[in-house]
């Protein structure tokens, strides 16, 4: 296993945003999801998940439910809305290139300048 | 959208509290259950998975509080567990909650109460329409001032005016209403037809008087005041239509008028101006100037000075016109709100201006508890901190508090303020608020809560944020005992306490000042003695006095029957009584004198009375005789002259056996001289502070006045004759009334009522910011023996002597007193001006007053600062060192 990385400042919601897109997930199949797609190379604090969701839902990006779960517990749903699926692909532009940006900026090479 | 969801989710967590935090537990819960379990199939023991899943989740009630703040609800949420913990802590400490609660409560309190007259006299709407453009007239005259306007002027007025577009006279009125239970005086006003619709009132019952009714020889109608209505017809809607009795004639009651009218003076009834022009009452002669305003509304497109300048150009053209009877008269405009302010304002605003002061003094009383408790909590607050509270959220917290103290300070305050409205009410005469109400309502209550989130900025932020300033974190290290020692504090408690005593020295001042011209004022004789001398008014009204014989004969029958009853030592009548408002005034023409221009005359106040008058009133005769029983109406005619008059016009001291006539020499009429028998005393007829003018008198009897006063001297308290007299009276005529009861030292104690009434708000004021500084400075001193305890031990220990320790600390003491006194002399030069037109003998800046307060203050400030000081050296070395 790699070594994990800790989570760049504000991109926690990002990924959250992401995690629903996927299909609806309590707060715990949230942390599993990221867990799963970035193959446990992220440290997530498992408490900040919560104020974050809790953020979103505020901000009305996501909403919430309760439903039952795989082991026939009540749980509490979150599913993205129209106004968070907007806000998804905004991030993830923005993320893109921010990414590209910073990549050239730390690829540069002396005789390209 | 996003702004729906941020309110509704909000709102949700405003009003669905214990759903959201069960919603929260079971989500949290299943998170933890569901990780334990994941780690109990991954073969961790059951125990420990459980354990774990825990640790790993972090601090679940921080989390839950992050999450809190997440959906928004924090504010709501902190706010009230920052009250249930501010309670909790005012609670801890009784004392102090008590002390500065009952301090608010006396700022507050004294604020409402004063804003409350502010309210009513000043700014409470007038009940006009547009009162703001509304104006009342007068004439002047440089001999006397503000005088009446004579009818023709207001005719000429108000037909050459541009810059008004109404104007309505305004005659007083009084009116004899015989056929009740006591026959009584009702008062009021002939008015101009469109007087009603000038001010934008409408009759509440029944029609406003129509143009007709302007002319002379109108049908006697009449409205009623909405009070004489209710007391006199029970509110039957059917009055109107129904007759009035009123000096024995019957008045058409044509409508009523609303509950909230006003008028500058009581207005139980209105005529329409024709009636009274009918009764040959001077309503044609212009230099005939009885009791006659003018209200007028401003054009739209002018304004006050553009009318004032008009006016001045119509009574100057008037003047030149009529020179008899206008020669040197001008006209004076006053918005209308002044004419119900009288001569308060400047009472009313010195207070308000006090009150504040009050109330400033009092937020920095508990502004320096606070600090002293906040030095005291230090250890608390930097334990708060240190355990990741924001320094915002625990300065709120602190605010919070003060919040608390200044809403229980403001509700006690409320309940003072309710009995200070009523104290205060009852201290002014209530001619004076002319129908102002002053009372608790929703605008003076406003204005209580405003005073109180003023008092809590005030008082609680300096000292929260000085409380939890960075620095103080050092203190979790140093220890309690050292906390609060800080410079900065000590410097802020004295900045403190130096701004109290210097406002207390301002209030002081004033209080000082006022006290001084109040003792100068009533020193002032009157020119009579007031004592055991009580009077009362009767206007003959009806037809059977329309002859000089039955006017004669009705005042000499009252006088013989009332200086018969038992207790009476004298009793005499009189037009005009000094220090009332009623004034009768003319020309004269001295024989021999050379002719001045018309405006010019001698024009002194003439008083009608009767032969005892001058004793009775006990004033001094200077020369030759007063009036007798044998001055009557077969006698030549005769008169006495004041001493001002006799030094103006007869310096030789020969003015008796001269003669002088009333009003100016003409070519039809042969002169009709009235020969000087006497000269008397002068009286202060227009108030205590007020210079004398020149007066004449003439016996009764040879010009019989419906109208006058019954003045009655007794050996015992003249109020216990009161019944007895109006017997007499009754059994001469049952159907007169009598009124405006009143002694003659009340008058003169109602004629400085406003300064009285000022004395006494300014004194209790004055005194309460001198013991709120003198509890100040006391904390203060108290507090700093209380830190330097050790210090002082040590001093002792190694020989410093009492005297030293207590020069020491009074030196402290000392020092916050001078600076004080400095800043507060300055403050009081400049505030005291304020006072100006309410003192009388002093200089707003007098030395002697602004010594006396100075010393005063000194004393209180020294004395508190010694009974710490005292404690100081009484500190035994031993234990001092011991103290930690």
């Amino acid at each position: 296993m790699d070594k994990q990385l800790d989570l760049l400042q504000g991109t926690l919601d990002m990924l959250i945003l992401k995690a629903v897109s996927l299909g609806p997930l309590h707060g715990y199949g949230v942390l599993l999801r990221i867990q799963q797609i970035s193959k446990d190379r992220l440290e997530i604090q498992q408490g900040s998940l919560y104020p974050a969701l809790y953020r979103l839902e505020h901000q009305g990006w996501i909403t919430s439910e309760w439903g039952e779960s795989e082991n026939k517990r009540k749980a509490k749903y979150y599913r993205l809305t129209a106004a968070g699926k907007r806000r998804l692909q905004a991030e993830t532009e923005n993320w893109n290139r921010m990414a590209d940006v910073i990549a050239g900026i730390l690829g540069a090479k002396p005789e390209e300048i | 959208m996003t702004l729906w969801s941020c309110i509704r989710s909000w709102l949700v967590s405003a009003f669905r509290r214990p759903r959201m935090e069960g919603e929260m537990d079971s989500e949290l819960r299943f998170h933890i259950e569901s990780y334990a379990e994941d780690l109990a199939r991954g073969g961790v023991p059951r125990e420990e998975a459980m354990r774990r899943a825990r640790m790993e989740f972090g601090g679940i009630e921080n989390v839950k509080e992050e999450a809190r703040e997440a959906r928004g609800l924090s504010l709501f949420d902190t706010l009230q567990q920052d009250f249930r913990f501010g309670l909790r802590m005012l609670r801890r400490s009784p004392g102090f909650t008590a002390v500065a609660v009952l301090t608010l409560a006396l700022g507050i309190g004294a604020n409402t109460a004063i804003f409350s007259v502010v309210y009513g006299v000043l700014l409470d709407p007038l009940p006009y329409q547009d009162a703001g453009r509304l104006v009342l007239l007068n004439e002047t005259t440089p001999k006397v001032g503000v005088v009446s306007v004579s009818y023709p002027n207001f005719l000429d007025w108000r037909s050459q005016s541009r810059e008004f577009s109404e104007m309505a006279a305004v005659h007083g009125a009084s009116f004899n209403l015989a056929g009740v239970a006591q026959p009584e005086t009702v008062n009021g006003g002939a008015v101009s037809p469109n007087f009603l619709s000038v001010l934008g009132v409408r009759p509440f019952l029944g029609r406003d008087f129509d143009a007709t009714e302007e002319k002379a020889g109108a049908a006697p109608v009449i409205l009623l005041s909405y009070s004489l209505w209710q007391t006199h017809f029970g509110a039957d809607p059917n009055a109107v239509g129904r007759t009035i009795m009123l000096d024995g004639r019957g008045y058409t009651i044509i409508g009523v008028l609303p509950a909230n009218f006003r008028w500058p003076d009581k207005t139980d009834v209105l005529e329409p101006i024709g009636v009274w022009a009918t009764q040959g009452s001077g309503a044609t002669e212009r230099g005939e100037r009885g009791d006659m305003v003018v209200l007028a509304r401003l054009a739209a497109s002018a304004s006050l000075p553009q009318a004032c300048s008009e006016m001045e150009g119509i009574a100057a053209r008037l003047a030149k016109e009529y020179p008899a009877s206008n020669d040197q008269f001008g006209v004076a405009l006053q918005p209308i709100r002044e004419a119900f302010v009288n001569d308060m304002r400047p009472a009313i605003l010195s207070l308000f201006g006090a009150v504040m002061f009050v109330l400033l003094i009092a937020c920095a009383n508990v502004a320096n508890l606070l600090l002293v408790r906040g030095a005291g909590r230090t250890r608390e607050i930097a334990l708060r901190i240190a355990l990741g509270a924001t320094r915002g959220r625990v300065i709120r917290q602190m605010v919070t508090e003060s919040c608390l103290l200044a809403l229980l300070g403001g509700a006690l305050g409320l309940f003072l303020a309710f009995a200070g409205i009523r104290g205060m009410t009852r201290l002014l005469p209530m001619g004076m608020l002319s129908g102002a109400t002053v009372e608790l309502n929703g605008v003076v209550l406003f204005f209580a809560v405003v005073m109180v989130a003023v008092a809590a900025f005030i008082f609680g932020v300096a000292p929260a944020v000085r409380s939890t300033k960075p620095d103080v974190q050092m203190h979790l290290k140093e220890g309690g005992a050292a906390a609060g020692t800080g410079v900065a504090q000590n410097r802020l408690r004295g900045a403190f306490v130096v701004a109290e005593l210097a406002l207390s020295l301002i209030l002081l001042a004033g209080a000082g000042l006022m006290m001084k011209s109040l003792h100068l004022l009533l020193s002032v004789s009157p020119g009579f003695e007031p004592a055991r001398v009580l009077t009362m008014e009767m206007d003959l009204r009806t037809a059977q006095y329309d002859k000089d014989p039955a006017i004669r004969n009705f005042w000499q029958q009252v006088l013989d029957r009332v200086s018969g009853l038992p207790g009476v030592q004298s009793a005499a009548v009189g037009t005009v009584v000094p220090l009332t408002d009623n004034h009768s005034r003319g020309d004269i023409t001295i024989e021999g004198m050379p002719l001045p221009k018309p405006g010019s005359f001698p024009h002194p106040d003439i008083h009608i009375v009767s032969a005892g008058y001058i004793s009775t009133l006990g004033m001094p005769l200077l020369r030759g005789r007063t009036f007798t029983e044998t001055d009557n109406e077969t006698a030549p005619q005769v008169a006495m002259i004041n001493a001002m008059l006799a030094r103006q016009f007869f310096p030789n001291g020969d003015a008796v056996g001269k003669r002088f006539m009333f009003g100016h020499p003409s070519a039809t009429n042969a002169p009709q001289w009235l020969n000087i028998v006497g000269v008397v005393g002068d009286t202060k007829l227009y108030g205590l502070a007020n210079a004398a003018r020149l007066e004449v008198y003439v016996p009764f009897r040879q010009s019989p006045p419906s109208h006058m006063n019954l003045l009655v001297k007794s050996g015992v308290d003249p109020v216990a004759l009161t019944s007895a007299i109006r017997g007499a009276v009754a059994s001469v005529d049952k159907d007169q009334p009598v009124f405006a009861i009143s002694t003659m030292s009340q008058l003169v104690s109602d004629s400085v009522s406003t300064r009285t009434f000022t004395l006494i708000l300014l004194g209790l004021f004055s005194g309460l910011a001198l013991v709120l500084a003198a509890i100040g400075i006391y904390g203060v001193i108290s507090y700093s023996v209380a830190q330097r305890t050790r210090d002082i031990g040590i001093r002792m220990a190694l020989g410093a002597s009492r005297s030293d320790v207590l020069r020491d600390v009074l030196g402290l003491g000392a020092r916050l007193t001078a600076i004080g006194l400095a800043l507060g002399l300055a403050g009081a030069l400049a505030a005291t001006r304020v006072l100006s037109s309410l003192l009388y003998g002093v200089r707003s800046t007098d030395a002697i007053t602004f010594t006396a307060v100075s010393l005063l203050l000194m004393a209180v400030a020294l004395f508190a600062s010694y009974l710490p000081a005292r404690r100081a050296t009484r500190v035994d070395p031993m234990v001092a060192l011991r103290y930690e």
